[in-house]
């Protein structure tokens, strides 16, 4: 029962988990595959505090991202999921639960996404 | 490998002929249900409880649609799915994303048994 959404060959929506030790914190990572996009959330204690969307968009080089959800003045969840949408070419969902306060946490989080989306692209 | 701090469960059903997913996801200040029949979040709405009705009277929800086409059915859908869902948890605000190619009456109940067999909560 396999059927062809929007000229896709999406299998059906996928969870996935995984954990990482960076600067003395464990972070998680919780992703959500979807068709033609994925939800990511990350953080060290289970809240969901802030909600960013982002997509390509024809009329520009960069995606178009925004804040649905949280404090505007925390600009992570947006950029990351822009920078995630440029990287994947697809709708980004972005829960960012960490504090903002460490600029080289944020850095080594965002590396750590981008070693699971070359190990395991299936999962987005 | 370790549990992950993130709990969530899913399910697929077919439902009026149409292939539904749902998947719900605990986070300590938020249930996060997802119900697609195009795979894809569509509108995302989130119920939440209203502050402080009195214990006597029924509770009620204000629902505010965060992505996505707003109109009313999208709010009465909501409201119906996910009341029960935030009443179970302990008052917690649901944020809802719903994709529905079918939003029959008929429809939604099934979609709220499906949602019942994925309880986190």
């Amino acid at each position: 029962m396999t059927e062809m959404l929007n000229g896709s060959d999406f299998g059906g929506i996928l969870v996935h988990n995984f954990s990482e030790k960076i600067l003395e914190q464990v972070v998680h990572f919780h992703v959500m595959k979807l068709n033609e996009g994925f939800f990511l959330w990350v953080g060290s204690a289970p809240a969901l505090s802030n909600l960013a969307v982002s997509m390509s968009s024809k009329y520009d080089s960069m995606p178009l991202s925004t804040l649905v959800m949280g404090d505007p003045s925390n600009t992570a969840a947006n950029s990351l999921a822009q920078r995630l949408a440029k990287r994947t070419k697809k709708q980004v969902f972005v829960s960012y639960s960490l504090p903002m306060t460490d600029s080289s946490l944020s850095l080594l989080v965002e590396n750590r996404i981008k070693k699971e989306l070359e190990l395991h692209p299936e999962n987005f | 490998m370790a549990e992950p701090i993130i709990k969530s469960r899913q399910a697929q059903k077919e439902v009026n002929g149409i292939s539904t997913e749902v998947v719900c996801t605990q986070f300590s200040n938020y249930i996060f249900v997802v119900l697609t029949q195009y795979g894809k979040i569509g509108t995302l709405i989130s119920v939440t409880p209203d502050s402080r009705s009195n214990d006597i009277s029924t509770p009620t929800f204000s629902t505010k649609v965060l992505l996505g086409k707003d109109e009313p059915l999208t709010h009465v859908c909501a409201k119906n799915l996910a009341t029960f869902v935030s009443l179970e948890a302990g008052n917690r605000p649901v944020l809802l994303g719903l994709a529905l190619k079918d939003s029959s009456i008929d429809t939604i109940q099934e979609i709220k048994e499906i949602i019942k067999s994925c309880k986190v909560w």
